[in-house]
C-alpha cells in the first residue's frame, strides 16, 4: 500500500467524513490550532529568547526552561491534537500540499535541536545558568529553534493557499 | 455618520490595486502578521501566567512584565504594521464582518487595560498584590487577548 492509497483509506474512516462534513468542526479546529500554538510557540520564544541572548537575561537558563514547560506541553498537546485532526479530516488534501511536508520537516529537525540541546550543553546548565551570555551551543540551539519554529509558522500558514500542490 | 466611505477609499487606493497584484504579497503580510501575533502572546503569557500564580515565580514580577515589555510592544508593532495593509485588501468585507467590529472594540478595552491597569500592578510593589488581585488580572488580560485573537482568525473563516 502507498502512502497515497493509506492516506485514501484513512480519508473513508467514517469519523474522518463526519469531521470532514460538519458545519463547524473545521472552524472550531483551527482556531484551537492558532490559539494553542500561541500559548506553545509563544512560549518556546521567550525561552530562546534567554538562550540566545536575545532577552529575559536576569532570569536563570534552568528556570526559564524548567518552569515553563508545563505551559509549553499543555500548548503542544493542544496544538498537535487539533492540527492532527485537521489533517484526519482531509489527509489527501494535505498529501498534495509540498508546503505541508516541508513544514513536518521543520518541526521534526525544531524537534532534533531541542533534544541535541537537552542532551549535550544544557547538562553543564549550572556553570552558566545566570551569566548574560550563554555558551556557543546555547546561542546556537536557541537560534536554531527561533528560525525552525517560525519555518514551521511560516510553511503551516501557507498551507493554506495552494500554491506547489501536486496530485 | 457611516465610515463606509472610507473602507471602499482604502480599497480603491491606487496603492491596494498595486498590492494586490503582486502574487505573494497577502500571504506574506499574512504569515508576518501570524509570526508577530506568536511574539506578542508569549511576551503577555509569561507574565499573565506569573500573574496567575505560575511560570517564573521565583522571579520578582516587576521584573518579568520588564523583560517581556519590548517583546510585547515589539509584537504589537508588528501586528499593527502587518494588519493595516491586510485591512486595506479587503476592508469592504471587513466593513460588513460583524466579527471584525467585536476584535476592534475588544482590542481597545483590551489596549487600555494591558498599558494602565495591567502595567501600573505589574510594576508596583508586588505584596500589594494579595492572593487574588494577581489571578484576577492575568485572568482578564488571557480573556481579553483571545476575544481579540479568536474573531480575527474567524473572519477569514466565517465573515
Amino acid at each position: 500500500m502507498t502512502l497515497r492509497e493509506w492516506f485514501e483509506w484513512v480519508e473513508n474512516f467514517s469519523t474522518s467524513i463526519a469531521l470532514r462534513e460538519s458545519t463547524y468542526g473545521y472552524t472550531i479546529l483551527l482556531t484551537a490550532h492558532v490559539v494553542s500554538m500561541c500559548l506553545f510557540l509563544g512560549l518556546i520564544i521567550m525561552m530562546d529568547l534567554r538562550l540566545a541572548g536575545f532577552g529575559n537575561l536576569r532570569t536563570p537558563v534552568s528556570e526559564i526552561q524548567k518552569r515553563l514547560f508545563p505551559w509549553q506541553i499543555v500548548g503542544l498537546v493542544i496544538t498537535s491534537l487539533s492540527g492532527f485532526l485537521l489533517f484526519y479530516s482531509q489527509p489527501t488534501r494535505y498529501y498534495g500540499k509540498a508546503l505541508f511536508w516541508i513544514k513536518l520537516v521543520f518541526m521534526a529537525l525544531a524537534g532534533v535541536n531541542a533534544l541535541a540541546f537537552h542532551v549535550t550543553t544544557y547538562r553543564s546548565v549550572s556553570r552558566w545558568n545566570t551569566e548574560r551570555v550563554t555558551p556557543f551551543g546555547a546561542r546556537l540551539a536557541g537560534v536554531l529553534s527561533l528560525v525552525l519554529w517560525a519555518g514551521v509558522v511560516v510553511f503551516g500558514r501557507l498551507t493554506a493557499y495552494n500554491w506547489f500542490t501536486y496530485e | 455618520m457611516s465610515i463606509l466611505p472610507f473602507f471602499e477609499w482604502m480599497e480603491g487606493l491606487a496603492v491596494t490595486e498595486s498590492l494586490r497584484s503582486v502574487p505573494w504579497f497577502g500571504a506574506m503580510i499574512n504569515v508576518m502578521h501570524l509570526l508577530s501575533l506568536v511574539v506578542f502572546a508569549g511576551g503577555l503569557l509569561i507574565v499573565d501566567i506569573r500573574l496567575m500564580g505560575g511560570g517564573l515565580t521565583k522571579q520578582p514580577l516587576s521584573q518579568v512584565a520588564r523583560e517581556a515589555r519590548p517583546w510585547v510592544i515589539g509584537g504589537f508593532i508588528g501586528l499593527f504594521l502587518t494588519g493595516i495593509p491586510q485591512l486595506m485588501l479587503t476592508a469592504i468585507k471587513e466593513y460588513y464582518a460583524p466579527l471584525f467590529w467585536f476584535k476592534m472594540e475588544v482590542m481597545v478595552v483590551a489596549l487600555i487595560f494591558t498599558f494602565t491597569v495591567r502595567h501600573w500592578l505589574t510594576m508596583g510593589d508586588e505584596a500589594r498584590l494579595g492572593r487574588i488581585w494577581g489571578k484576577v488580572v492575568g485572568l482578564v488580560s488571557i480573556v481579553l487577548w483571545s476575544a481579540v485573537a479568536i474573531p480575527a482568525r474567524l473572519i477569514g473563516l466565517v465573515g
